[in-house]
Order: structure tokens, then sequence, then C-alpha cells
């Protein structure tokens, strides 16, 4: 039996549209099944009201460009802000794991936002982990994505840092949105073997993913060793996900997360909202709470054909060899216009599905191999001309790397049409905005 | 005309008769074992016999003392409980058999039952019952109560004496809490049935044609013959805060009723009660009764003081009176006598008392300090009664966007001792400390002046035609459209109407909250509605005392 922290927050009045997967009616049944099983009522489960993060706690993790006022971010910033206030919970020893139940989601939500992606603005779990870590000197975070889609935010927030494991278990990328997170994709120079995609074919069940679970999730982990374990828990590797072609069942959702202990686990995506959402959701809460959730059983029965235990064994034994002998590949230069030292350049373009445009991305990050290293985004929305930027000072950067991130700020302010400079040791982020000039956002902003 | 409103306390019953909002008479009697008798006495010495008298409203621990004594009859409880947790997760407090079938969340039956089993329960229980009592509850009753209805069938047909109750007549989502409240609702039956009847009787003897009222957990009042047993539980608290009400223009502050042995909190928010998140829990029971947010905190004039080695503490229960009015201990009563603060009892003896915890050139400290501890775990429970109000979850965006706003609230206090512990209490929470005229018949007051409440809640699925009625359980087919807009505030005023009109109670005062609209979508198309609407009258009171 654990003390569990439970955060629920359907967001009852708000969509992305009305038949949108991301709808009203989304966490409706989950409510009723919780409710009526009583949940609420057992000993050990302490229920906490919702609230809205502020801005500097989003901004830490992500820049929002054009501006963030350009965005609205309430429902969001509320989902983010139960997510902390889950976090500060863990963290002062209130409960010893838990579970934020919130819309909207957040782990398709990258290091740069432009707008909404994969039903996604901001990134709930990377907000958790900067605040975590600037609040309470939380050094090494492990980040497990348990969602059928490839946790590519997530992935693209936390490339570079070597002190964030992230490891997403999904569909193979090749069969589902976002058509990313393959075994190639090991973490930044500064962070390589930092992040683990396991892509997963179409109909793994319960013991196929268990397997990889057994076989390379857990042992990595260990590995880390990190103080801390958070769990994207998308629920649409369920067998009745209409997006989606898992087999994976709530009982299956309940071990996953008994044998992964995730201090907290955060909803993320999972659209059968009548067949699967209101069992997932009770036998995760059910397992982290230390109780028996073998009696949840889903009306409906699988029907999809399941890839069977002797043919996934061998495919993700594979998988783990590829990820093995993968080399990394940079390409560096020295660039006069940049602080000392050499960058990594790696362009890349990332699709927003939900509003259907491109963003060209120019991220670089800066050699070292005492921290994470600078980081420098620049990006663009074609067919605008206009140029963002974001500049990040990692956590625990060494004073090179800090003096080249103030220096890099200094010289792009103007240059560009915003700029966002995360100094994450400092927990301070400052934006520009060439109409309206710098705007600081301290640690010290009280919470709306 | 006049109100007579009694409230049965732990110790002593109070009761007042009020006359255009003056009180006429009061009274204070001890409570015997016998409740019956001890109202009787309490309207006796109130002199109302033949009198004219528009009600006589009651605040009854009958049932709550039933219930914690263990002196309800058993009754056996079958269960439907279907998949999900496990029965083992709760701790139930009373034994049961669980039966096959499941309903989902939507009122769909899931798995059939088996009739076979069905009818060897039945036949078993015919043979080796100890009472006709059976409760029957099946998880998501409350959505679709199909099999409740077919296995009391099957009860009836073993044995047409059964005395059923069902779930779904508590229409709240909970199957745990839904389960014991109807339980403790059927077991209680007999017990109260008989106090009504025996004091309808009595009543009528004495020449006095008005109807009697109960008071509810919730603050509301029902007649006698309308309440159900279990609703009546903690009506002590609701009636402090209610006579609270009743003395003060003050829109929003705390009551703080002190005791003997327990001061009960309460909130009162712009002239509404707040109403508390959960239900009642009785005991070892959790339950679905609608009530106040109330605590009772186990500290009061009468609680006995304690030393141990230089440290002095408070009992959490009491011995007797004060030791200046005659009792066995030390308590904060007699720091009060000591001091001057409250006009009874003897101060020599209550020096006495507090120099058997202290040396005795220290008493006036001693007594302060005992006080000081009082007020200490009064305003810790007050503290901790708001934050759980501002705390209260939100599942929707416009809620946490307007939050509960941070009140300083003042104190109200009641009870005999409220005058002895105003300052101490003014100190500790750094606000002001009002005490109303009538202390001691505060809760009988608040009896005499409660009006009725009343909530009617909608929960409607167009796609599956059926709407469900949360107060009483009503469950019908709907056959109106799938996207009903205003068609569903009429549907909601006429259920309303029609419910209220049975119980006689006014919805002039009503308040409507925002309906819930959940598009349900299939294949990418909108097919239907979920509509979530309520309409309440909250819990207050006829008027003011003047």
């Amino acid at each position: 039996m654990k003390n569990t922290g439970i955060l629920f927050f359907p967001a009852f009045d708000w969509s992305l549209g009305e038949t949108h997967p991301e709808r009203e009616e989304r966490l409706l049944y989950t409510q009723e099944q919780l409710f009526e099983e009583g949940i609420l009522d057992l000993p050990q489960i302490k229920q906490f009201a919702p609230g809205m993060a502020p801005l500097t706690k989003a901004l830490l993790a992500q820049a929002v460009f054009p501006s963030p006022e350009h965005h609205d971010l309430d429902a969001h910033l509320i989902a983010a802000g139960s997510t902390l206030i889950l976090g500060d919970a863990l963290a002062k020893g209130q409960i010893q794991n838990g579970f934020a139940l919130v819309r909207p989601p957040g782990h398709h939500a990258g290091a740069t936002v432009l707008g909404n992606r994969g039903f996604c603005t901001l990134n709930n779990e990377a907000i958790l982990v900067n605040h975590l870590r600037a609040e309470y000197g939380y050094q090494r975070i492990a980040i497990v994505d348990t969602d059928v889609h490839h946790g590519d935010g997530t992935q693209d927030i936390f490339y570079h840092d070597p002190n964030v494991l992230f490891i997403s278990l999904h569909q193979d990328g090749r069969t589902l949105y976002p058509g990313s997170g393959f075994v190639e994709e090991k973490g930044g120079p500064n962070a390589w073997g930092m992040n683990v995609d396991i892509p997963l074919p179409p109909g793994t069940g319960d013991e196929g993913i268990l397997y990889a679970l057994e076989e390379w999730v857990l042992p990595r982990l260990q590995a880390f060793k990190p103080d801390i374990v958070i769990n994207s828990a998308g629920q649409d590797n369920h067998f009745t996900d209409p997006l989606a072609s898992m087999n994976v069942s709530a009982r299956g959702y309940g071990r996953i997360t008994e044998r992964l202990k995730p201090d907290l686990a955060v909803l993320e995506g999972g659209y059968s909202i009548e067949d699967a959402l209101p069992y997932v959701n009770l036998a995760i809460l059910l397992a982290l709470a230390g109780e028996d959730y073998s009696g949840v059983v889903e009306a409906k029965r699988p029907t999809r054909p399941e890839v069977p235990l002797s043919q996934i064994k061998p495919y993700i034994q594979e998988l783990k060899r590829e990820y093995d002998q993968v080399q990394a590949n940079w390409l560096w230069r020295a660039e006069a216009s940049l602080p000392g030292g050499y960058w990594a350049y790696i362009p890349r373009t990332i699709y927003y599905d939900t509003e259907g445009f491109q963003e060209m991305r120019y991220d670089r990050v800066r050699q070292c191999s005492h921290c994470g290293g600078t980081v420098y985004i620049e990006s663009r929305r074609p067919p605008f001309h206009t140029r963002h930027a974001l500049v990040r000072v990692p956590f625990a950067a060494c004073p090179e790397c800090r003096q080249a991130g103030y220096d890099l700020w200094e010289y792009l302010i103007g240059r560009m049409e915003s700029v966002t400079f995360q100094d994450q040791p400092g927990n301070v982020v400052q934006f520009w905005h060439i109409s309206k000039g710098v705007k600081v956002f301290g640690p010290s902003d009280p919470r709306p | 005309m006049s109100q007579v409103g009694i409230d049965v306390g732990g110790t002593f019953t109070d009761a007042v008769l009020l006359t255009e909002g003056v009180i006429t008479k009061k009274t204070k009697v001890p409570t015997q074992e016998n409740l019956l008798l001890t109202l009787l006495n309490a309207l006796d010495q109130l002199d109302v016999a033949g009198k004219e008298l528009e009600h006589i409203t009651v605040s009854t621990t009958l049932v709550t003392n039933g219930i914690l004594q263990r002196r309800l009859p058993e009754g056996k409880v079958y269960l439907l409980p279907g998949s999900g947790m496990k029965m083992e997760s709760f701790a139930w407090p009373i034994p049961y058999e669980v039966l096959s079938g499941e309903i989902d969340y939507r009122g769909r039956e899931v798995v059939q039952p088996n009739d076979l089993e069905w009818y060897r329960a039945a036949q078993q229980w015919k043979k080796e019952r100890e009472s006709n009592l059976v409760t029957i509850v099946g998880k998501f009753s409350h959505r679709n109560k199909i099999h409740e209805e077919r296995l009391a069938t099957v009860f009836r047909q073993a044995d047409p004496q059964a005395h059923i109750a069902l779930g779904h007549d508590w229409g709240q989502a909970n199957f745990y809490r839904r389960s014991l409240t109807a339980y403790l609702n059927l077991t209680s039956t007999e017990l109260f049935t008989q106090f009504a009847s025996g004091l309808e009787q009595a009543v009528a003897q004495r020449g006095i044609r008005a109807p009697i009222m109960v008071l509810k957990a919730d603050g509301g009042v029902l007649p006698l013959s309308r309440i159900r047993p279990v609703e009546t539980v903690y009506s002590g608290p609701a009636a402090s805060v209610l006579g609270a009400m009743a003395q003060t223009d003050a829109s929003s502050f705390v009551v703080v009723d002190i005791g003997g042995t327990t001061t009960d909190l309460g909130i009162v928010l712009s002239n509404s009660p707040l109403l508390s998140s959960r239900g009642a829990q009785i005991g070892p029971f959790a339950t679905l009764v609608r009530s106040l947010a109330v605590r009772s905190v186990p500290v009061g004039g009468d609680s006995a003081v304690i030393r141990q080695g230089k440290e002095l503490s408070l009992a959490r229960y009491r011995l007797g009176p004060a030791f200046c009015l005659g009792g066995p201990v030390p308590t904060p009563t007699d720091a009060m006598c000591y001091l001057g603060l409250v006009p009874f009892g003897d101060r020599q003896k209550a020096g006495a008392a507090l120099a058997s915890l202290m040396q005795p050139q220290e008493l006036a400290q001693t007594a302060q300090h005992i006080l000081q501890m009082v007020a200490e775990r009064i305003a810790q429970e007050i503290e901790s009664l708001e934050k759980e109000w501002r705390e209260e979850p939100a599942y929707k965006i416009w809620g946490v966007l307007h939050p509960h706003e941070a009140l300083q609230l003042h104190v109200w206090a009641s009870g005999g001792c409220a005058s002895g512990l105003k300052t101490y209490l003014e100190e500790r929470l750094h606000t002001k400390v009002r005490i109303g005229r009538y202390p001691e018949v505060s809760n009988a007051i608040g009896a005499a002046l409660a009006r009725p409440t009343f909530s009617c809640t909608l929960h409607l699925d167009t796609v599956l035609r059926r709407f469900r009625i949360e107060e009483t359980g009503e469950q019908g087919i709907w056959e109106g459209s799938k996207r009903p807009h205003l068609e569903v505030d009429t549907f909601l005023e006429q259920v309303a109407l029609r419910l209220a009109a049975a119980q006689g109670i006014d919805l002039r005062d009503a308040q409507k909250e925002e309906f819930d609209f959940f598009p349900i979508v299939q294949e990418f198309k909108t097919v239907g509605q979920i509509v979530r609407g309520a309409l309440h009258v909250p819990p207050g009171v006829r008027g003011r005392i003047s």
C-alpha cells in the first residue's frame, strides 16, 4: 500500500473541436468509473486540487513563439500546473507516488512551440522535470513514455541533456504519427545514449511490451540510477484505441505500472474514450496505490491479431543490438557569429498537424565535456521570413557554456523577431520581442 | 404563528418557542436514555399543550446513536460488484454476499446475471435468515437499476414478506457508500418509525395539531413521515450553523458551537452553509448522506484536564461536569470560572481544581494556559476546514480560473462557554469573535427556523435515451431530442416541480446550476449528448431572531 496522490483534472469545458478526440467527453467515463468505485475513499489515496502553472515554469522548458501571449494557454497551463502540484507533494514527502490524470496532454510539444501539435501545446512532464530540478535540486531524472505515439516533444526538449534519461516505447513510427522514434535517435552529442526509442510492431500486446520493459527499459533505468522516475502514461496502446493498432489491456497497463514503479505518472494520449480509458486509468491508479488491479476487466475483448511473444522476443533483441551499434555522426563546425568552441549543427523540420504547417529548425549545441552544452535553436515558420531563437544554458552548466549562452543572448537581440533565453541553473527566463523589449520571468513570480 | 425547535444534544436537550421571531420561552432539560421521554419533557417545559403552532422541529440523535452503538437489527446484504476494484480493497463494516451481473458506467448490461445462482441465493436466505431485511446494491445501479429490481423480484418470490432496500434509491456515484447507505437506512427504519409514531401520538395527546418536522444532516427539514431515517444523522451540528444564521446579519462567517464534550464547527458563505463534498461518515460507515461541511472537535467546557509530569493536556473525553459545578476533575470551565469569565460555578472550587494541577501561586497563569490550549485545538480545526474549502477540486477550466477567494471570516461562537473563550480565540485567530444573545439555546433556534432544502440533479444520456434523478433514484426513458438545449431546461424544471410538490416545498428560492453538455462522438460523428444539470434550494433559515 502506497500513499498515492491523484490530481484529476478532466477539463470538462475544453476541447479542440466538437468531434475531436481531445474533447469534453474524454475523461467523463473515467470520472464515472473512479467515483463509482469509490477509489477516493481508499485511505492511502489523497486527492489534490488543480492549479495554474506560472508561465515562467513553462518557459524554463519551452520557448513559445512568436510570443506566449499569441497563444491561448489557459487549459495547458492548468494541466501543467496540476502536474506541478503533485510534483510538489511528492518532493515534500506528502505522497509516495502520484497520478496526474489531466487534460490536455503534452508529450508532442517540443523545445519550441509555434502552435498545437499532436493535441499538445505545453509539455507537462518537461515542465515538471525542470521545476523539480530548479526547486528541489533533483539531479537525475528518467522519463519513460508508454504512450503508443513516440514522445517526440519530450525527446526534443531533453535531447541534449545528459542528466535526463528519456525512454519511449511506442508503435513503430513507419506506421503511426508522428513518424519518428527510431533506435538511431540516441541523444545529442553531449548526451549520447540518454535517449532510448523502442519502436514496437503493430499488434504488440501485454507480453511483448512487458518483455521490452524487463529486458531493456528496467536494466537501463537501473544503470542510470535516477532520483525520480516519471511515466508519460498514454493509454493508446490499448487494444481498442481508434488511432493506433496495439494490443495492450488495462491489466497490462497495471503490470507496466507495477514493474516500472514511477514516482509520478502523467496522463498523455488514449482516445478509446469508452472502451479503454475508464479501465486503464483505474488499473494504473490501483497499481500505484498498491491495490489489486487484477479484477479490472474491459467490457470488450481484443479482436486485433496479436504478435506472439515468440515473434516479438527476437524482434526486440535485434532492435537492442541495433541500438548498441549505432554510431554518432555529427556535423561539427565553428561559426564566426557564434561564441567560441565547436557547435554541432542539426537542421530539421517539425510538422504541426493540428493547424497543418511546418517549422524549420536549425539546432546547434556547443561541444562540451563538462556539461550538457549551450543550446541554440533557430526557428522559422515558412512562408514567413521572421526568425525566432531559443538560447539555453542547461542545468549544471560549466562556466564557459554559461558565458557562451549570455553572449549569444546579447548577440541575438535585434537580429530576430523574438528570443527566449533559458538560464536553467539561475531558474530565470528572459524573453525579448522586437516590439516589446525584454521581459524577465523569475522564480519569484507569483502563481496566478 | 409560533414555532417550536428542539435540539437533542449528548448531555442536554434545548428547546425554544418562537413567536414572530421573538423567543417567548426557552428551556434546557437533561437528555435521558429514552429520547421520546426527553422530547416530551422539553415540550412540557415549554408549556405548549393545546397551542396553535406552525410546526415543531426536532433535531435528534436517535439514528446516529443507533448506528454508533450498533443497536440496529442486522440484515443480509447482496452486492453485484461486477469487475473493477476488488471488494477487499475496502474495509466493509458489514458482511455481504456477492452475486453475478454487471452494468457499466453508462448503464449498459455487460454481464447478464446467472439466474440459477440468484434463485439459490434467495432460497438459502429464506431458509437461514434472521430477519426479513435485505439490501441489494449493484455497481452502477445509479445508471441502471435493472439488476437490482430483478434480484428484488427473486427475493420477493421466495418470501413476499421480505423487506428490501435497493441501492439506486441513493442515486449518487460510489458503490461502496451507496451499499452502506442503503443498508443503514433499511436497518434504522423500524427504530425510527417507532420513535416517530410515539412522538406523533404524544404530541396529539397534548392537543397539538402542528406538523412535526425533522432536521436533516444538510440543514433542511422534512415532515416526520417523509424523511429517510439515515438522513437525520448529525443534525446537531447543522442546527448550530442554522442557529448562528438566525442570530446575525453577517453573511459569511465561521460557526463555533462550544459544548461540554465537543465543539462543532461549520462555515457560512454568502448566507448559505457550506455543504460537504463527501457524504457523512458515521462511525465505520461511509455514506452518501448529504451533510453540511462541519467538524466535531473532541474538546469542550467539560473536557478533563490532565497533568503529565510538568505538562498539561486536554483529554478527548469528559468525566462529568466541571469541578466548580460539583464534578470530579478540573476542566476548562474551572479555568473560566476562576478567571471570572463565566457567570456560574464556585470560584473557590475552581481554584482548588486548578491547584490540583499546578502550584497555587500560578493559578491564573494555569487557567490562561488551559484556555489557550482549548483555543489552539479549535483554531487548528477551523484552519483545516477553511483549507478544505479553498482546496476543493475543480474539474473545469472555469473553476480553476475563478478560485474561492481567501476570505477573512469572523467567528460566531455559541454554547455555554462561548464567552469564556472569546478573547482566547480572538488572540489565536486574529479575527473578531462574536457571541449571540442566546448561546445556550442556539441549536434549538436553528431547528425552529430551518427551512426545507431541495435538490434535483439530472443525468441524461440522449443516445441511450435514459434519464436519472440523483436524489430520488428515479430512472426513466428520455423521449426528447438527441441534442436538447432549452428542452432539457424545461424537463429539469418539470421534474423538480413534481418532486417539490410531493414534498410540499416552495421552489421560488431555487438556484439552477449551469448545465454541462458532453457531446458523445462515435466514428467521428456526434450522435447525442450526456447532459448534467441540477436545481437546488440551499439550506438556510426562514427568518432571524429579533
